[in-house]
């Protein structure tokens, strides 16, 4: 037989045990993922849940206080060691939320000084500078100052800034969230394109879920320091994992209702709902039912939650209608607008079984 | 019909009494800042004003008039200006970039030189500094057997030290906030290039502050050019003459019109440098100022040049805050310059006088000069402050309300011409105007009113930037909130208005005040025999070789300063707290 030779570690990008801490606060726990070469990695999650804090670690910014990162099977930062290889060792390229432009270089200065900081000559400089200027579509803007040029040309130039020495891992933090919401959708469709482009295994910090479905490859789902689930978005959107990733994803997102074992069934207060046998025994679960689960129309031998109308948008051709049972916001999918005022009673009908049962810890069970 | 028909008698004359305070405030300002430079430069232009223009830049005097000044000014001027830059430069990079322990303490530490007169520093440098070489009692160091140089305790060296010790902290000031203002992830961005330390410091950093660095630079050369104290204790024994000192020499001795000349000719070289440096930066598409995001600022480590590098900082603290007023204090209670720690008496302060001590002097306590100097410097402070701030709200309203029209560019304008002109020659012009009879009404030389009239008009500036603060406070839409409440136009001013506003007046107040307790370049030539103030009784004390009791004013000059400062301080809490 013939010897292995020592395995080739082929993830582009492998976090281990990683963890960060400020003080007494935990910003990262013990969190654990890899991405493969050419993957589109969004990091996705409520403000606040650590999401820059890992990126910066990625990028070499701050040094993790556990765990370790490999880049190409290559440590490049590590808690224990200590290990930090610095930003340019690692091939990474980092684009702002602010954008960070240097105010006082042009758009063609911005792009430059990395590369000449690389050691590039003038003359690989300044056609390396034309060619990522076309590829974001603004050359026009080559000789502008920053203070000149509107918010979403800033995060053009930022982009083609972090593009052009061509680094081998490309580093997002919510880079569309400054923009209007025509520019974002023009920019994801940009985005996508220069990563085909350019093939970098990118990491995507945003916390728009819509984002996140429409651009990755791979989601980490991310709540309070830790990862909730980790998978490609079709995955994660079909089969949450927690009570978390099942509410945060998805438009509109899932209803889960809190549910009771009475006998034989399972019932949101007096309403049966499921049969007892999928809480696997626990008194009291939750269920996920999918908004287009819920209607307004009556449907014989459905069950029916009695709520209070809240207010009704259209969505593709349909409405989407929102609707409170006490503290609950039920989201439900109707053909008309229901015609009623918000506060009016509305009957919500609950179509077929449930999409998932989590056990109240959050914890997916089925 | 047109409405203006039916409109009530008092809505047509609405707009006549709408232009009356501006007009009026034109008028005064016109008066305050326009007549005195108008007049100085017309009676320069009088055949005999013409003379001495002659005898100050062509003749066999003008050497020792104007190209010697001229040449110890601008040395003074381009050295504090470097100076300063580098002091600044390196505490606020030690303060706002880097992870050096007790950063608060340092940044504290550098912002209080600016707080103590120049004259101050001046004198403690003479305290400890001063040698035999013109005879009378020698400094600390020459008492203890350490022979000073000449070049050391007289002439350009020391004034160019004590200037620079006075002036880095205002550079620290403005960089500082530049440096802060630099967000972390410009810094961020630079190193994730690979950049090194340097390269982003000088690649990034500086040119990102560099309007504050130009402004620093202008500001410090500008104050260090118009000085008086500094020159007048430490150059002018060994006849190193500046413009400034030279001015006050020729207005003393009666040569009014050379003096005038001078007066001119100091504020022209002010203005080049503060009209070039407004050049270099103003305009470039290069030098929009920044304006920082979430105010994070990178940290450098500096690693095991922690500590030395907070030692350096708080040694350069130290030796331009605490020592000069520990030198002071202790001159001020011990009889021998030699020993400054020993053998303290009252007797500076509190002595009955007639016997060995001071030449049978009085303490400065006993003292019926002194005692009017006090409340003089007192009285003039407070009507200084109160007339600059009631003109400055007045101008600042004014100029707010009619932004954009000519009449608020004018009245702007105006408002801070008074930057631009030396306090000393500002003076001059005071006297040019007011130092004789102007038809029915007698001179106003030597008169507190002049004293106080020129000091406001030379405070507005600052007057009028407090009131812009203040008005900005109670912004439009707190006071419409209020009216939209349904409160009345008094009730409004009663309970909206005044409470927001006090506060920012009584600071600007202050400012004012402390502003006039502790000058010395305006007063010198305003203030005669008949109105002492107290900054001018210690220089003549200084200039008679009186050191102690030039100290003992100087601590007291200090100790009215801190307390009015403390005053300011504690206002400025209670407003952050209450803005929280
Ligand atoms: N340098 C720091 N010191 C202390 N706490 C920090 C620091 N940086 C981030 N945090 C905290 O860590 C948590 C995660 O922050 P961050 O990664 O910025 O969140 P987000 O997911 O919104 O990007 C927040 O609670 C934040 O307050
Ligand atoms: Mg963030």
């Amino acid at each position: 037989m013939i010897p292995v030779p020592h395995p080739v570690d082929d993830d582009a990008i492998r976090i281990s045990g990683l963890s960060q801490r400020f003080g007494d606060f935990t910003a990262i726990h013990d969190l654990t993922l890899s991405v493969p070469p050419g993957a589109f990695l969004v990091l996705v999650g409520p403000s606040g849940c650590g999401k820059s804090t890992l990126l910066r670690m990625l990028a070499g910014l701050d040094a993790p206080t556990g765990g370790k990162i490999a880049f190409m099977g290559r440590t490049v930062s590590s808690g224990a060691g200590g290990v930090i290889v610095d930003p340019r060792a690692r091939k990474a390229g980092l684009v702002f939320q602010s954008y960070a432009l240097w105010p006082h270089m042009t758009v063609a200065g911005n792009i430059g000084w990395p590369l000449k900081v690389a050691g590039w000559d003038r003359a690989a400089r300044e056609a390396r500078i034309a060619e990522v200027l076309s590829l974001l579509a603004i050359a026009g803007l080559r000789d502008r100052y920053p203070a000149e040029i509107s918010g979403g040309q800033q995060q053009r130039v930022a982009i083609a800034r972090t593009l052009a020495p061509k680094p081998a891992i490309l580093l997002f933090d919510e880079p569309l969230s400054n923009l209007d919401a025509k520019l974002r959708i023009e920019m994801r469709g940009e985005l996508m394109r220069i990563h085909r482009a350019t093939g970098a295994t990118s990491v995507y910090v945003t916390h728009d879920q819509v984002e996140a479905m429409t651009m990755a490859s791979h989601v980490a789902v991310m709540n309070r320091g830790r990862v909730e689930q980790f998978g490609p978005p079709l995955d994660l959107l079909r089969r949450p994992a927690t009570t978390f990733v099942a509410t945060f994803l998805g438009t509109p997102p899932g209803n889960l209702l809190p549910v009771r074992r009475a006998g034989d069934w399972l019932v949101h207060g007096e309403v049966r709902l499921a049969p007892a046998a999928l809480s696997q025994g626990r008194d009291e679960v939750q269920l996920l039912y999918r908004a287009e689960q819920l209607t307004t129309t009556a449907e014989a031998g459905a069950p029916v939650l009695a709520a209070e109308f809240a207010e009704a948008a259209p969505m593709a051709g349909r409405m989407m209608v929102t609707a409170t049972v006490g503290r609950l916001r039920l989201s439900a999918i109707t053909a008309d607008p229901p015609g009623i005022a918000p506060g009016d009673a509305i009957a919500l009908t609950v179509l077929g079984a449930p999409d998932a049962v989590f056990a109240t810890n959050g914890e997916r069970i089925d | 019909m047109s409405a203006g028909l039916i409109a009530p008698p008092w809505r047509r004359r609405l707009p006549a009494t709408r232009h009356v305070l501006p007009l009026v405030l034109i008028v005064v300002a016109g008066v305050l800042v326009v007549g005195p430079l108008a007049r100085i430069l017309l009676v320069t232009l009088t055949p005999s004003g013409l003379g001495a223009w002659a005898d100050v830049l062509a003749s066999r005097l003008s050497r020792n008039l104007w190209w010697l000044p001229l040449a110890n000014t601008l040395i003074l001027g381009l050295g504090v200006s470097a100076g300063c830059l580098l002091l600044g430069g390196f505490t606020a990079w030690l303060v706002v970039l880097t992870d050096a322990p007790g950063r608060r303490i340092l940044g504290l530490l550098h912002t209080l030189p600016f707080m103590i007169p120049s004259f101050a520093a001046a004198l403690a440098w003479g305290t400890l500094f001063r040698n035999a070489r013109l005879g009378g009692s020698a400094g600390y160091f020459e008492a203890n057997g350490l022979a000073v140089p000449d070049w050391l305790a007289w002439g350009i060296v020391p004034v160019l030290i004590v200037l620079v010790a006075h002036y880095y902290s205002l550079a620290f000031t403005i960089i500082a906030a530049a440096l802060s203002s630099v967000g972390a992830d410009l810094v961020e961005a630079a190193q994730m290039t690979g950049a090194r330390r340097p390269r982003i410091l000088f690649g990034i950093i500086l040119p990102v502050v560099t309007p504050a660095l130009v402004s620093a630079a202008s500001l410090t050369l500008a104050g260090a050019v118009a000085n008086f104290a500094a020159p007048a204790l430490l150059g002018l024994p060994v006849r190193m003459q500046t413009l400034s000192t030279r001015i006050f020499g020729m207005i003393e001795i009666g040569q009014v019109e050379r003096g005038f000349v001078l007066a001119l000719l100091l504020i022209g070289v002010s203005g080049i440098f503060l009209f070039l440096s407004d050049r270099l930066v103003s305009g470039r598409r290069a030098f929009v100022t920044v304006t920082g995001k979430g105010g994070r600022t990178r940290r450098f480590p500096l690693g095991r040049w922690r500590w030395p590098l907070l030692a350096v900082g708080l040694a350069l603290g130290i030796l331009t805050t605490v020592m000069p007023v520990l030198v002071l204090a202790a001159s001020s209670l011990a009889p021998q310059a030699g020993a400054l720690f020993s053998n303290w008496t009252t007797h500076f302060w509190l002595g009955e006088g007639g016997g060995q001590m001071a030449q049978g002097q009085a303490g400065i306590l006993r003292n019926p000069v002194l005692i009017e100097a006090l409340w003089n410097t007192l009285k003039l402070g407070v009507v200084v402050a109160l007339i600059a701030m009631v003109l400055g709200l007045a101008l600042a309203h004014t100029i707010t309300r009619r932004k954009g029209t000519v009449l608020a560019n004018v009245l702007s304008q105006l408002a801070f011409l008074p930057l631009l002109v030396p306090s000393i020659a500002f003076a001059a012009a005071y006297i040019a105007l007011f130092g004789r009879p102007i038809g029915p009404l007698p001179s106003l030389y030597g008169s507190f009113a002049l004293l106080v009239i020129a000091a406001a008009a030379h405070n507005l500036p600052y007057a009028v930037q407090a009131g812009r603060s203040v008005l900005g406070q109670i912004a439009g839409d707190l006071e419409e909130s209020a009216r939209l409440a349904g409160a009345g136009a008094l009730r409004r001013m009663w309970a909206i208005v005044i409470p927001l506003a006090i506060r920012g007046l009584l600071a600007g107040a202050i400012l004012v005040f402390v502003k006039m307790v502790r000058d010395l370049s305006l007063v010198v030539l305003l203030s005669t025999v008949a109105t002492p103030v107290l900054s001018m009784v210690a220089y003549r004390y200084a200039s008679e070789g009186f050191t102690q009791f030039a100290n003992a004013i100087t601590v007291l000059i200090l100790v009215i300063c801190l307390a009015a400062s403390l005053v300011a301080q504690m206002l400025q809490a209670r407003v952050q707290r209450w803005k929280r």
